[in-house]
Parts: C-alpha cells; structure tokens; sequence
C-alpha cells in the first residue's frame, strides 16, 4: 500500500473508519431532530462507495447543506474518488459547465429529475440506501485526486483545482491537533457545503470522533437565533469567516451580551480580521476562557496553512501590531519571495489546474527546493514568525472569505450587449468588502436603466459572489501609462460622487 | 407603537446601516447596496428595538422598511 508523509496522518476515510469502530453507537451527525451514529453513517459511506463502484474518477454532487451531503462527500472518497461540490443555486449553465471542466464521470443528486449533464446521475438517497457490497474499500493512492474545487480566474473562466488526498490529509491531522478536536466535542457546520471551509469542519470533526452539528438557526441570518442555538447545540467549535465574525461581535457588544458559556474555540478566517473588533472582542464577558483562532489558507495549499491565537488561555501577550495571520502549521513550509510575496511548499500543495497547464506552471513553481504555490499575498514576518499580511500583488478581492478575480466580474459584465467595457474592484461596505463596478455603455444602449438591467443579469447568470454591490454607469475608464484599465483609481474617481 | 412609528423605526435603522439619507418607506435595502452581513445588522437592531427575531429570508421577501414594519407588527400581534 502506498505511504503517506511521515505525520501528516492516514487517509481522511481509513482515520473515519477507525473513529467509527472506537465508538460505533458516538453521534456522527445531528441535524435538527435526527441523529446519525458513527456506525450509520459509515453503512451510508459504505453503500453510497459501493453504488459509485471502484473506478475513482470526479464525481459531481449536487445537493443542499445537510448530513446526508456528507455521506455523499464520504461515500465518494471512500470509492477512491474524487468529490466536485456543484451549487444548486448556480445558474442552470454554470452547472453543466462546471461539471464539464471538473471532468465529472457522474453526478450525485437530490433532484427529482435526471439533470442533462451527459453523464449518469445517481440519487443520493437511493445510493446510500442501496446495495452493501461489503469487504474493504478500494485502495487510494495519496496522489489520487481527493476533491475538485473551483477558484477565480482572471480570465473570466473559474480554474478547477485539482486536490490529492495527501493534502487533505496532511491538512485535516495538523487542525484536528491544532484545535484539539476529541470525542464529545460538538462541532458546528456553518460553511457552504460547497467551499472547501465545510472540509476544515466535517473532516477534523468525523476522524476524530466528535459530532458534526446541523441547524438551521446557524444560517438564518439573526444573531439572537445564532446565539441561543450555540447553547441549545452545546457547541464547543466554531468555525467562522472573518466577515461574519465581524458582525457577531458587533452583536454581543451593541447588546452587552457574554459569549455562551460552552463555547470552547472560534476559528476565524478568510479576510483580514480588523483590530477594533478584536478589542471590542477581547472586552466582552466570557472571551478570556474562549480561544480565538485566526487562520490562512488557499484553496490551492488546502484548508489552513498558517494559525495563531489572538485572544484567549493560549494566546501570547498582546501587541499593538497589526492582527497577524499567523505561523505556518506544522505540515506546511513557507518561504517569502523578493518582491514580498508568500510562497507554500510541502505535502498540502495541490496538483494543480485541470485542463489548465499555463496557469499551473504560472502558480506552482518547481524549484531545485521543491514544488512552491505562488499565493499572491504579500506578507511581513516578524521576529516571532508571525505573518502580517500586507496586501495583494494582484488585484484579487476577498469577498466574504471567497476570491474574486475582477477580471472574472468584468468578463460577466461584458457578457451583456449594453457593456463596451467595465472595471471591477473592491471597496468597503460596512466591515467587509464588497464588489463595486463601474462600466461604460455601448452608444445604443439606455444609461439611465443600464445599473439596475445589470444587476438584474448578473443575479440570473452568475454566483451571487461574482455580483456587484453597486453597478455605476460611466462616460470612461481610468487608464494605466501601459494602457490597461487602473481599477482603483476608476473606483477613486467615481466613488466620492455616491 | 403604531404602525407608522414602525415604519419611522426601520427607515432610520436602514439609514444607520446603509449610511445614507436616501431610505424611504418603500426603498428596496438590496436596491441601496445592501447585502446580507449588513442584513444582520437590520435584524439585530429590529430585535432590539422591536422584539420580534426576523431572519435573512424575511427581509430578502420584504426588503422595504414599510413591507418589515409590516412583518413586525403581525409578529408583535
């Protein structure tokens, strides 16, 4: 059998199956009123593998947040395949072209109808209920594609990229340790199931024996909700993007409310976490006994690369610097280039961009060191070997912990007959950052209604991530001494206007 | 409360969280920028001020500070 890195852990699936036989009758799962054991879910892991047969290969799955997904998620690894989350609330085009440039051999689903993707479609229930084959799982290779997940690209096209089941399980051992995950710990699932963050809580949850909790007042948008189910759900992790945590914190402090008394973790991460929230947190009754935990990642390094307390039992005194991103975990190794920029080696770097060399060999560097991930971010180490983050070398945006390529915004826009040419960017919206772009009309088209037109195409086209907060009409675009169009000083221009 | 100091209620809470003195009663929140972190904001302030604990999908089908006030008083009632 093929190793894995020496301490980067087993396969995510063989370290599942042997939490599941420590303690078979432990919850796994709950959602709402259900409950599903380790043993169950491993029989619905079992039949969902049995039913995708051994072959491997990309399988697409297309379904709404609950537990049954991560059978669905399980069931696939467990087949020696590889899982391509598809959103159900992407447009119908965006579907069908995602599941051809992931290179998805069929689809799992729990839609009523067969979706024309041009390959089978299963239904998730039938194949986790279906057949038990029996006997050991097919054996993977830790280099076999473990999930395809799609990321910007500045071309207008999202990139697939393509993540081997070394990765996930170098990633998923350091944070399980990192957070102490352990039996009797309850986790929440609060990301998208359709964003590799879901990954940085079902799997150091599930290999470690802890339960995975669903709850539908998690996603509802009202922190008195959020926060009574925190208690109601006796959550000891959470998992938060920086962005929502912004907003939590804004909540407890307007209202002088205390953190939940069981509350043993937040993880926050996905954007830069500002430091008056995290005064403002540090000051709330109940924070001193609560790590708070931000972390760094790429989706082409896999989950988290770099950790560091910012508040609680382990964090280091504190410092008036800017709020660090943290220190590498130990499975990852950094090294930060001349111009300022981050690079990522060892075993969590993904094997690249399906279908996309150019932009492979553009991103990952194979030095005489070793392969090396480009991440883009520029950064300052200080002498405790913390990382500052100090900004992009490119003009990507985080919106609510996703990358957006303005390019990718600016091609949708362009896509529409009215638009001779648009810019995008990212500007502040409260305490987050959002999508602004200014665009310039072709001669026929009405400018009075164009913003609101464009608007409207883009809610139908495109993800929500990809759509502007603000479309502005413009007579012209600034242009760089090179000729390409200058985003920030476009925005620069125009934004004092609004 | 009446239903207009309801109404008078969101309008300001719209134009505190939107930073802007063009909400009216029947302006749309997504319309004027909105989004949904800046949503949660709106629902804790009306939870404050109001009592009732509305959600994101309730302000996504009454997105105007007359259509909430609405969903506030029957709520309250």
């Amino acid at each position: 059998m093929p190793a894995y890195p020496d301490g980067t852990g087993a396969d995510v699936v063989q370290r599942f199956l042997r939490a599941a036989r420590r303690d078979p009758g432990g919850v796994a799962v709950a959602d709402g009123t259900t409950e599903v054991t380790y043993a169950e879910l491993e029989d619905r892991v079992r039949r969902t593998a049995a039913a995708l047969g051994p072959q491997g290969g990309t399988v697409g799955v297309l379904t709404s947040r609950s537990s049954d997904t991560v059978a669905a998620l399980l069931g696939v690894l467990a087949a020696g395949g590889a899982y391509c989350p598809i959103d159900p609330a992407f447009p119908e085009q965006r579907r069908a072209a995602l599941v051809e440039a992931a290179g998805c051999r069929a689809v799992i689903t729990t839609g009523s109808r067969p979706a024309p993707y041009g390959v089978p479609v299963l239904h998730l229930e039938e194949a986790a209920t279906g057949p038990y084959a029996g006997g050991p799982l097919p054996l993977a290779d830790p280099e076999d594609p473990a999930y395809v997940l799609f990321t910007s690209g500045s071309t207008g096209q999202p990139k697939p990229v393509v993540t081997p089941r070394r990765a996930i399980a170098a990633a998923v051992a350091s944070l399980g340790a990192l957070l102490d995950i352990a039996p009797g710990d309850r986790v929440l699932q609060f990301a998208s199931l359709n964003w590799d963050t879901c990954f940085e809580e079902i799997l150091p949850a599930l290999t470690r024996g802890a339960t995975l909790v669903f709850d539908p007042d998690a996603y509802s948008g009202s922190f008195p909700r959020f926060l009574r189910m925190v208690d109601r759900q006796a959550l000891g992790v959470l998992d938060l993007p920086t962005a929502f945590w912004h907003e939590l914190v804004n909540h407890l402090t307007e209202g002088g409310e205390a953190l939940p008394a069981g509350l043993r973790v937040v993880v926050i991460g996905g954007e830069a976490a500002r430091p008056d929230r995290l005064d403002d947190w540090r000051a709330l009754p109940g924070a001193d006994r609560v790590r708070l935990v931000n972390t760094y990642g790429c989706t082409e390094t896999t989950l988290v690369t770099h950790a560091v307390d910012l508040h609680g039992p382990y964090a280091p005194p504190r410092t008036d610097r800017a709020v660090p991103i943290g220190r590498p975990l130990p499975h990852v190794r950094e090294q930060i280039g001349d111009d300022g920029g981050l690079l990522i080696g060892g075993p969590s770097l993904a094997l690249g961009y399906r279908g996309l060399p150019e932009a492979t060999a553009e991103r990952f560097a194979v030095l005489p060191t070793g392969r090396w991930f480009h991440t883009g971010d520029r950064v300052h180490r200080e002498a405790d070997g913390v990382l500052l983050h100090q900004g992009r070398l490119d003009d990507e945006i985080k919106v609510r912990g996703i990358r957006v390529s303005p390019g990718e915004v600016e091609a949708q826009l362009c896509g529409h007959p009215d638009v001779a040419a648009a810019a995008a960017t990212g500007a502040p919206l409260g305490d987050h950052t959002a999508v602004v772009a200014y665009v310039i009309p072709r001669p026929h088209a009405d400018s009075t209604t164009l913003a609101t037109e464009l608007l409207g195409y883009l809610r139908r086209n495109s993800p929500s991530h990809l759509v502007p907060a603000r479309v502005t009409v413009v007579p012209q675009l600034v242009h760089t001494a090179s000729g390409k169009v200058d985003r920030r000083r476009t925005h620069q221009l125009y934004a004092s206007s609004n | 409360m009446s239903t207009d100091g309801t109404v008078d209620g969101v309008v300001g809470i719209f134009r505190r969280v939107l930073e802007s003195d063009r909400v009216q009663p029947d302006s749309d929140f997504f319309e004027l920028g909105g989004d949904s972190l800046l949503a949660t904001r709106v629902l804790s302030a009306i939870a404050r001020e109001f009592g009732p604990e509305l959600t994101l999908a309730d302000i996504i089908d009454a997105p105007s500070p007359l259509a909430l006030a609405k969903l506030i008083e029957g709520v309250a009632a």
